[in-house]
């Protein structure tokens, strides 16, 4: 008999993990960036 | 120092603490919550989803209300404001947009499926892009912001439409687990990690727009000096 577990797919939400941190400090650079400018 | 460096500075405090608070949400996501038996650990891509997915219709929402209020009291600093908001929701936007197919691609066999909340959502992305290539494409402060106005407050009437789609809509999306009639339902600490993850990224939002909002104050005060000057 085969033992059954959660799907094998962590991949996917280490992609999407990596997704929100590249935005999210991809914004926040840029807005970094823009303040520098300014100040 | 001006008042556009104080608001700057304010919301680069409260995007450093979002930012430690995002760490914080991937160590709880990824530690502290069990693992979905059904879905694997493609479910924990929920606890940045959700978030991200407020974090925009808020924005959005705050879009509309906002411009609504320019609309009658004419008052620049709820302009800035709108314009700052519809920038960052498109940020929480792409979030939504990406994570949501990394997701439906090992849970539905789908990257994407032309379903009510998902098209909904999508046309709501494209609308406040239209809203910032309209601002970008006028000159005249008081035309950009009467027009403008208008498409946000468009995007308000959009934004229920998205949240009530997977009840009035036969959809693939799952329903809500949270802002719904009934009480939350999923274990105490995927709920705990959940709503950590949504303050965080209520931190995120005010942060980011504060500092958009500092920006955008400290460019107009540049060009009425050069106008009052020349």
């Amino acid at each position: 008999m085969q033992a059954s577990g959660p799907p094998q797919n962590g991949e996917y939400m280490v992609a999407a993990y990596v997704v929100v941190a590249v935005v999210i400090l991809g914004y926040s650079l840029l807005l970094w960036i823009r303040a520098r400018r300014v100040s | 120092m001006t008042k556009a460096l104080r608001i700057i500075r304010r919301g680069g405090v409260l995007t450093v603490l979002g930012l430690l608070g995002l760490v914080a949400v991937y160590i709880l996501a990824l530690v502290y919550t069990p693992t979905e038996v059904r879905q694997g650990l493609a479910q924990k891509i929920f606890y940045v989803h959700a978030p991200a997915a407020w974090a925009a219709l808020m924005a959005f929402s705050l879009v509309g209300i906002v411009s609504g209020l320019y609309l009658w009291l004419r008052d620049e600093r709820l302009d800035r404001f709108a314009a700052s908001s519809a920038e960052v929701g498109l940020v929480f936007s792409v979030i939504m947009l990406t994570t949501g197919p990394i997701w439906g691609k090992p849970v539905w066999g789908t990257w994407w499926t032309w379903d009510a909340r998902l098209t909904l959502t999508l046309f709501l992305f494209f609308l406040f892009v239209g809203y910032l290539a309209l601002r970008a494409a006028l000159e005249d402060p008081g035309e950009r912001g009467r027009f403008a106005a208008v498409v946000g407050l468009l995007g308000l009437v959009l934004v229920p439409f998205v949240h009530l789609s997977v009840y009035l809509f036969r959809t693939l999306h799952p329903q809500p687990v949270l802002v719904k009639p009934s009480a939350p339902s999923m274990p105490p600490e995927m709920l705990r990690t959940l709503l950590i993850s949504f303050g965080v990224f209520t931190l995120l939002y005010l942060g980011f727009v504060m500092v958009r909002y500092g920006l955008q104050l400290a460019t107009d005060e540049a060009a009425r000096e050069a106008h009052d000057a020349g």
